[in-house]
């Protein structure tokens, strides 16, 4: 009986045991299965760092958004990657008064839905975004990269005009950021179809997509050819474009080592020696278009005191700081402005290195025993912040680094209630319009260091009106110096890392970080 | 008698959701952000006017009650705003969400029950032996390692180095299954897909176990000392003198019984499941409600988040209320 009853134990042991090896089998083998995404050499994909917010371009005021929109649609203007302004479905323009801008616009051009785009395309999609309401009773969070543009008027089918309420020099510098949309499609279809299945006249034509997951366009095969100031002009070599969303970095990174992306965003610099190890991946550089600071508040004690503000200049090795954490690849720069752009004044020079200096200047403020403050910065700069906290204690300057949620931070700033900040500030037109009147003009709504002269805040109305290039010259040199000579702006650059694949072909990317898929092929 | 009882319980449903309807949107007011300055980035000009007409547009200008009157009234209508950043009804941006999200949160379900079962049940079946003891350590090891950690670890391993598991997504574009439920494996099935069902499958793999693992080891610790407990019963060791076998005093008498308190862990598991996979989310680029959440807080997309914790709010109660009806039918000594 005890036998028996053992034997059967044994057996249903056994059982059970086999049924345990099925499934773990079962689990490794679905493990090996091996997955082959079917990345042929005319797909292409890009992983990008964050969702895009809407394929409409008038309804967005986010870069990933506009990475994605303006490989679908066209602008009357574009750049190239030395960020020159070329045309593209404009022809040629021409200024009738200080005010007044006429453009021709390209005859033959074909939305991806046949239709012809006209001078009547271009009106309706300006007049979309600065009119309130102009989307279908919404209004376009664009308007403001338009400035003091009043109003657009078709002349005849390929002639529009322009009118400006004031002079406003960088009109065309902005007008990359804005996209023709078809007034037919729209009107036909409304806003919020439009968003679902947007229809440009890009070289990629919308396939299908989700914001928050993957977007896929197709080469769209009667495209006009793009700028013919930015050759090869013509179809698209790629038939296929996919934008994967990957907001997390090792993510991306891993993407691009396995070959699954071909092009990944925002690499950060710590895998930068992984990936150019690797056999199938590289990383381009670009210089960027955001400058990173240290900004002192100049309201608050000790930063009120100039000597402690210039105190801190000759204590923070910017040079070392990009050295280590950024293998060198990025800029010092002195006053405001960003080093590549044309209004910046190479005659300043930075504040150099000297604690010793620093130190006298902190006795002098009086402070010869140095203070403690709390710099204040978000997750994402939190290695640089702690360097600089190291190097302001080397003088005596006790520094605690607090990272922030940017929403909370931000109304504290604007407030004046914080004293030392580490951040970034962008100008993707590489002109001080739209940068120092946020930075610098007095309540601005970027002024965290509430910095407000009178002087300064004329010269920057006085730079964004006048068309004179060697004035403008005249009044930014005279702008940055007085602010280079407040010390309460500390700034660098450092250069945008993009990963891609090494048999990526003719795409290089840009300053604005956009990623113009158009010529891009595979070897 | 019961009937009235459940009724009177999903009636409490009602205010309840309101509650926390209340309490979301008082959060969101309180934390400090201002949702048109998110919306306008961190580059290029901006005019007042700009501004307050967006203000206007999203009802931002009213004083808090009316906003919250506006809120509330719109969810009786079924109406749970229009997101900011989007510009889409809030409703849509869930339902496109939830699918993904419920299907990482089912193949983690799965993964873990494969797992912690037979490691339990063995576990406690030949306590103390090898098997037992390295159950146990692998319990200890998926409790202790944190979600993300063992999600960037597995793709490290599996999707670079030894490049058979892909790093990220639901399926590759080109197996996407036509559109049913907007859960890509059950699509699959649906459409007969079969080559999008071995993809979508495979790109479950790595996520569902790092967000499963936890959830597996908690399964086998509890499972393993209710199944110890009841082994030592008094039922049982009548079930094996009146002569059964082991593998039906195991299986018929001790694993039913143990199962009990595992199956409420199990129902509360889920509910983690749903809600707690924000961080395997953005790692695997799993674009489900979780994500969703974090993006908008980050973006102060006050109607998204609004939308999605009620949502969140929703299944809970629900869950609970379920779990709570169905006790009383499994033992009658319970009311609800």
């Amino acid at each position: 009986m005890v036998q028996v009853f053992k034997e059967k134990l044994r057996k249903k042991e056994k059982k059970m045991k086999r049924v345990i090896i099925l499934v773990l089998v079962t689990f490794l083998l679905l493990g090996l299965a091996i997955n082959v995404i079917a990345s042929t050499k005319d797909t292409i994909v890009v992983g990008l760092y964050q969702d895009a917010i809407s394929l409409d371009p008038a309804n967005h005021r986010n870069r990933t958004s506009e990475t994605v929109i303006r490989n679908m649609f066209d602008g009357l203007v574009t750049r190239g990657p030395d960020m020159e302004i070329v045309p593209e479905i404009a022809e040629s323009w021409e200024w009738l008064d200080s005010t007044t801008c006429e453009f021709r616009i390209r005859e033959g051009i074909t939305f991806h839905n046949g239709e012809a785009l006209t001078a009547e395309d271009v009106e309706y999609t300006f007049n979309r975004i600065i009119k309130e309401g102009g989307m279908d009773g919404e209004s376009s969070p664009r308007k403001g990269l338009l400035g003091p543009l009043e109003s657009v008027e078709m002349v005849d089918d390929y002639t529009v005009v322009f009118k400006l309420s004031e002079p406003w020099t960088v009109l065309l510098k902005m007008l990359p950021h804005q996209q023709i949309v078809p007034k037919d499609y729209l009107e036909e279809v409304g806003s919020e179809e439009f968003r679902k299945h947007p229809i440009g006249a890009g070289p990629f034509k919308f396939i299908e997509g989700k914001l928050n997951e993957r977007i896929v366009l197709e080469r769209f095969d009667d495209y006009y050819g793009g700028s013919p100031d930015l050759p090869p002009v013509g179809v698209a070599p790629l038939k296929t474009v996919i934008f994967e969303i990957l907001p997390e970095s090792s993510t991306r990174v891993a993407a691009l080592l396995s070959g699954e992306c071909d092009i990944v965003q925002n690499v950060p610099s710590v895998d930068v020696p992984r990936i150019e190890k690797s056999s199938n991946a590289t990383i381009k550089y670009s210089k960027g278009t955001r400058a990173n600071y240290l900004e002192m508040n100049i309201t608050k004690p000790p930063f009120d005191n100039p000597n402690v503000r210039k105190a801190m200049n000759y204590a923070f090795d910017r040079d070392l700081l990009i050295e280590v954490l950024y293998n060198g690849e990025g800029g010092v720069f002195a006053g405001p402005l960003f080093p590549y752009e044309p209004m910046f004044d190479s005659s300043l020079t930075p504040y150099k290195y000297n604690p010793e200096l620093a130190k006298v200047l902190l006795k002098e403020a009086g402070y010869p025993d140095g203070f403690s403050l709390v710099l204040d910065t978000e997750t994402d700069f939190k290695e640089p912040a702690e360097i600089a906290a190291g190097m302001l204690s080397e003088v005596g300057i006790d520094c605690t680094v607090r990272l922030w949620e940017w929403g909370v931070l931000k109304p504290l700033l604007l407030k004046g209630e914080r004293a030392l900040l580490l951040n970034t500030w962008g100008s993707s037109i590489l002109d001080p319009v739209g940068y120092v009147d946020a930075k610098f003009l007095t309540d601005g709504r970027g002024n965290y260091s509430k910095y407000s002269n009178p002087e300064v805040d004329r010269l920057i109305v006085e730079g964004s009106t006048s068309v004179d290039l060697s004035k403008r010259k005249e009044i930014y040199k005279e702008m940055q110096r007085i602010i280079n000579d407040e010390y309460f702006y500390i700034g660098w650059s450092i250069d945008d890392l993009t990963g891609c694949s090494v048999d990526l072909i003719n795409w290089e990317p840009i300053p604005d970080s956009r990623i113009n898929l158009h010529d891009a092929s595979f070897k | 008698m019961k009937g009235i009882k459940i009724l009177e319980r999903i009636l409490i449903v009602i205010p309840t959701m309101l509650a926390i309807a209340i309490l979301v949107f008082v959060l969101m007011r309180i934390m400090p952000g201002d949702p048109v300055d998110k919306m306008m980035g961190e580059s290029g000009n901006v005019s007042i006017e700009e501004v307050q007409a967006l203000e206007k547009e999203f009802h931002l200008d009213l004083p808090l009650f009316e906003q919250l009157k506006i809120f509330v009234i719109g969810i009786f209508h079924g109406d749970l705003g229009i997101s900011f950043q989007e510009r889409r009804p809030v409703w849509d941006i869930i339902v496109e969400r939830v699918p993904a999200t419920i299907e990482l949160a089912l193949g983690a379900l799965i993964f873990s029950l494969i797992v912690a079962l037979p490691i339990g049940i063995i576990s406690a079946v030949k306590q103390n032996s090898l098997i037992d003891r390295l159950g146990m350590a692998f319990a200890f090891l998926g409790i202790s390692a944190p979600a993300f950690w063992l999600g960037i670890i597995f793709i490290i391993i599996f999707a670079v180095n030894l490049n058979i598991l892909p790093v990220y997504g639901r399926v590759a574009f080109a197996y996407k299954p036509i559109h049913i439920t907007g859960m890509y494996v059950l699509d699959s099935i649906l459409s007969r897909n079969w080559p999008a069902l071995k993809d979508s499958l495979i790109h479950l793999i790595l996520p569902s176990i790092s967000l499963g693992a936890a959830q597996a080891a908690v399964i086998t610790r509890i499972l393993r000392s209710s199944m110890l407990e009841v082994l030592r019963a008094d039922y049982v060791t009548l079930a094996r003198t009146k002569g059964l076998s082991e593998y039906v005093v195991i299986t018929k008498h001790a694993l039913r019984n143990a199962l009990i308190p595992t199956v409420t862990v199990i129902g509360l598991q889920i509910g983690m499941l749903l809600g707690g996979n924000m961080i395997i989310e953005t790692i695997f680029g799993w674009p489900g409600l979780g994500r969703l959440v974090v993006t908008s807080i980050f973006n102060r997309d006050f109607p998204v988040v609004q939308g999605s914790v009620m949502f969140y709010a929703l299944i809970y109660v629900t869950a609970n209320l379920i779990v709570d009806i169905l006790y009383t039918y499994l033992n009658p000594r319970t009311t609800i």
